[in-house]
């Protein structure tokens, strides 16, 4: 990754200490990856049928109103300048408007967007707590009732739909017991939202000492970020089961305990050195879950991304869906980042 | 006066409680103070098994059986889960094989110098921190300062034993148990490892068990010598009488081969001045990336071998002599210079053109185990290389695989056996028998001895000489186990870095080496016969009383 730079430049480079190299390398990277999205949804918006002008105007339009149109979103030019003229219009933060809502696709982006971060911020946070946690035990405690237990969820979670999961904790802690919050949307009705700091209520309410909103949207949280996390710290769990047990079966491992290491830093070292797989499993996940939840959203009436997605392509709303396609990426993009950084500095051993 | 460490009839087994494998039987030694104390075994004997029972850290569902093991007096059964985390690292030390496996791969070796240091002494980091460079730089780490902020990756292999070594020291315990801590190692890293370990040792009162393969190490390090055989035993007393006179047949059927005093290697038949194969100026680089400048494995190389001859090729580590025998193959493309093979030239053939002389130059590989499909039988790795000669019926193959296997003197039930079912000599009998196959004019042994329990040595030697003198093979003998090399070879050439340090016939080189780093290489040598003189060198700081009686 190292730039072929002129002596003195390569000698600077190598003064920095080694995570400021990971950091400005792997940042270096941004700006092609992104021009590669942005021409992505340009070509993809380029590849769908039908005239986009006509699209918005409808099959009743008069043909000179198409050809104004046309010459007002810039159609009759060139593609390359359409290009640019799209890469302006982006910079300047105008995703088009949607035709379902009619609002600008990126206030219905900003809106929604935080709802599904929300939701699987957390989801992602106690995924990785449990399905490492559990692993670790079932390492440790081999043979025991714990290892039992994790292979039987290790089995059952790949073959549980999210659906499925969620409608039954609703049907049995909302409906039967009643112990949960309704399953509509991230906070009770009668109850003002927090003023948009983040986006996350939970931490907008905390942020502004709103505490009745804060136990609402808490609670509102709980069942379907529980929902997503049974379903997905199954597969986490194997694969830290799997990286970890080998770790804990090595050389190093069995000397450390020789040198009389006490048990907690053993563990300690033999997570550090599985987590690898884990950040990337873990970076994967999230990635995915940003439109992966949307049954779930659907289900406790969330009105997230996943939602919205799914409604433009119902509706054939192509702005809608070009706004969404990106924000995803661009997601993905940074979620990446994070682990990329993060794997390098984890790994002494990946030279920078 | 208690002995530090006692053990008293000891039995371990494995395996389920009502069909149990027993591994120790009843085995019963005691460890002075001060004293060093040699356990030797072929693999198998239960020697490791034995290290990790005096620590309490049985591997799998094994369990002692029967016995006691004390440490001053304290049965280690009777001590709770904490009294044995102490023990471990605080009272004795473990040092294992293969050094670079044993250190935590994310963290810096100075921190895990320390790691160990605060477990058992707590103290302040920063102290820890100073005392772990301070020992790094006793063990004999150049600039250990910086060194202790490198990570294991970055350290050679006789490092990464000096790290190891730091580790069992830095809490000052009464014991250090070296389980094979040099296998792997040069010959010449080795005697700097374990003349500081004992040296060390003897000046901090430390009482050392050294548990290995190598007799030679025995002879020149240790006090007393336990000869292991079958989870038993066998024979417990001083070195200089064990060496003398052992008391067990078993005992002289190791120091025999442990002696196997080269027969020097048999003359050629003066015939016409042949040359079968002529390297000149033969160069490798590697490109390591970046703005560094590419290593120079192989560097400006000429030697020649005439038919019928055999030519070792001697350096340590990273010497170049393994990447030379794999350019003479094409298994690397050599970077320049010249290979002439029977009159051709080879070293800018394409491998299609290559490839008919395959048959005609054969290697055997380095690690038996590893060279060898682990899916396939002994019949399909024998017969692999028959594919070579042209189309053969199923039952010409089979017969002559069962000539291959009778020539490298292995049963021919062994045909349908996989390669984890060998043993390590059987398996590189299995590799000379690939090498072999094709009837080859020139094969080229990649350390055919390294690794392998003194007796196989003995035996795989004494294969090779048979070949050479069978089939007049002319062949190049990598290694760096001289002891095998005067056995072997005709003429030496001795590497360093790449480059030609010095050649002549192995008796001149052996008798009068020329250059210094040549000595070096041949002062690293543990033959027992010269034990006398360098147990005076490595017992400077001995305790004048370390002989005990048993």
């Amino acid at each position: 990754m190292t730039p072929k730079l002129a002596g003195p430049v390569v000698r600077s480079w190598r003064a920095l200490p080694r995570p400021a190299r990971i950091v400005l390398a792997r940042v270096a990277l941004i700006p092609p990856q992104l021009f590669g999205v942005l021409l992505v949804t340009f070509v993809l918006v380029r590849l769908l049928p039908g005239d986009p002008a006509l699209l918005l105007l409808g099959n009743m339009a008069t043909p000179e109103a198409v050809a104004s149109l046309r010459q007002k979103l810039g159609l009759d030019q060139g593609v390359a300048v359409q290009f640019v003229r799209y890469l302006g219009r982006i910079l300047h933060g105008d995703l088009g408007t949607s035709i379902f809502t009619s609002h600008p696709v990126v206030q219905d982006l900003i809106e929604r967007a935080p709802a599904t971060l929300e939701l699987i911020t957390y989801a992602m946070i106690l995924t990785i707590v449990i399905g490492v946690g559990l692993a670790i035990l079932a390492v440790i405690g081999r043979g025991g009732v714990a290892d039992h237990l994790t292979r039987l969820y290790g089995m059952a979670a790949g073959a549980l739909p999210d659906f499925w999961v969620g409608l039954l904790m609703i049907y049995f802690l909302f409906h039967i017991a009643g112990w949960a919050p309704a399953p509509f949307g991230r906070i009770d009705t009668y109850l003002t939202p927090p003023p948009t700091i983040t986006g996350f209520y939970t931490l907008d309410s905390l942020l502004t000492g709103n505490w009745s909103d804060f136990t609402s949207s808490a609670g509102r949280l709980v069942l379907p970020v529980a929902t997503i996390t049974i379903v997905n710290a199954g597969g986490v769990m194997k694969m830290t089961q799997t990286a970890f047990a080998g770790i804990y079966d090595s050389p190093f491992i069995r000397h450390a305990r020789a040198c009389g290491l006490p048990q907690c830093r053993i563990v300690a070292m033999s997570l550090k050195n599985s987590l690898p797989p884990i950040i990337t499993t873990a970076g994967f996940l999230f990635g995915f879950l940003l439109g992966a939840a949307v049954l779930v959203e659907t289900i406790f009436a969330w009105g997230g991304l996943g939602q919205y997605a799914v409604q433009a392509v119902i509706n054939s709303d192509y702005p809608a869906l070009q706004g969404f396609v990106m924000l995803a990426a661009v997601f993905v993009l940074l979620v990446y980042l994070v682990v990329d950084v993060l794997y390098e500095l984890v790994d002494p051993r990946i030279r920078i | 006066m208690t002995a530090t460490l006692e053990v008293e009839r000891l039995g371990v087994s494995f395996g389920p409680s009502g069909a149990p494998r027993q591994v120790l039987h009843d085995v019963s030694f005691r460890l002075e103070h001060n004293e060093i104390l040699g356990i030797v075994g072929e693999t198998g004997a239960g020697k490791s098994v034995l290290a990790h029972a005096l620590v309490g850290l049985l591997p799998g569902d094994g369990r002692v059986t029967d016995g006691v093991v004390r440490f001053e007096g304290r049965a280690l059964a009777d001590m709770s889960q904490r009294e044995r985390q102490r023990l471990r690292g605080g009272t004795i030390s473990l040092i294992g094989t293969n050094a670079k496996a044993l250190l935590d791969p994310v963290a810096r070796v100075g921190t895990q110098i320390a790691r160990v240091l605060r477990t058992h002494r707590p103290c302040p980091a920063r102290q820890a921190w100073r005392q772990a460079v301070e020992l790094l730089g006793q063990v004999g780490i150049v600039d250990p300062a910086a060194r202790a902020r490198a990570y294991p990756h970055e350290l050679s292999g006789g490092m990464a034993q000096r790290v190891v070594i730091a580790m069992a020291l830095i809490t000052r315990p009464g014991i250090i148990l070296a389980d094979d801590a040099t296998l792997g190692l040069d010959a010449t890293v080795q005697v700097q490892v374990l003349d500081l370990l004992v040296q060390r040792s003897r000046m901090l009162g430390v009482s050392v068990i050294l548990i290995t393969h190598d007799l030679g190490i025995v002879a020149h390090y240790c006090d007393r010598v336990a000869i292991m055989r079958a989870g038993r035993i066998e024979e417990l007393r001083p070195v200089q009488g064990f060496l003398g006179r052992p008391d067990t047949p078993y005992s002289e059927s190791l120091l025999a081969a442990a002696r196997a005093r080269p027969v020097p290697a048999e003359q050629r038949h003066a015939g016409k001045a042949d040359k079968l194969l002529v390297v000149e100026n033969l160069l490798k680089l590697f490109q390591v990336g970046g703005t560094q400048p590419p290593v120079r494995a192989v560097d400006d190389v000429s030697f020649s071998l005439e038919r019928g001859e055999t030519l070792a090729l001697v350096g340590e580590s990273g010497s170049g002599k393994t990447t030379i025998g794999q350019c003479l193959l094409r298994l690397l493309a050599p970077t320049g210079g010249s290979v002439r093979f029977d009159g051709q030239e080879i070293a800018g053939l394409s491998e299609a053109h290559f490839r008919p002389l395959r048959r005609r130059m054969q290697m055997v590989f380095q690690e038996p185990y590893v060279a060898l499909n682990p899916r396939w039988s002994v019949l399909d790795l024998v017969s692999e290389p028959l594919a070579l000669l042209g189309h053969h019926s199923r039952s010409q193959r089979l017969q002559r695989v069962e000539e291959l296997l009778e020539m490298v003197q292995l049963s021919r039930d062994l045909a349908r056996c996989y390669p984890h079912e060998l043993t390590a000599g059987e398996q590189k009998r299995i590799g000379i028998a690939r090498a072999l196959a094709t009837e080859p004019d020139f094969v080229v042994f990649d350390e055919p001895t390294t690794a392998l329990d003194i007796r196989v040595r003995a035996q795989i030697i004494d294969l090779i000489r048979s070949l050479q003198s069978r089939m007049g093979l002319s062949a190049l003998f990598i290694t760096h186990d001289l002891n095998s090399v005067r056995s072997l070879a005709h003429n030496v050439v001795v590497l360093n870095r790449g480059r030609i340090v010095e050649r002549g016939e192995t008796e001149a080189i052996f008798a009068s080496p020329q250059q210094r780093y040549t000595r070096t290489l041949l002062a690293a040598e543990l033959p027992i016969e010269w034990s006398a003189s360098r147990r005076a060198g490595a017992a400077t700081v001995a305790n004048p009383v370390s002989e005990h009686s048993a």
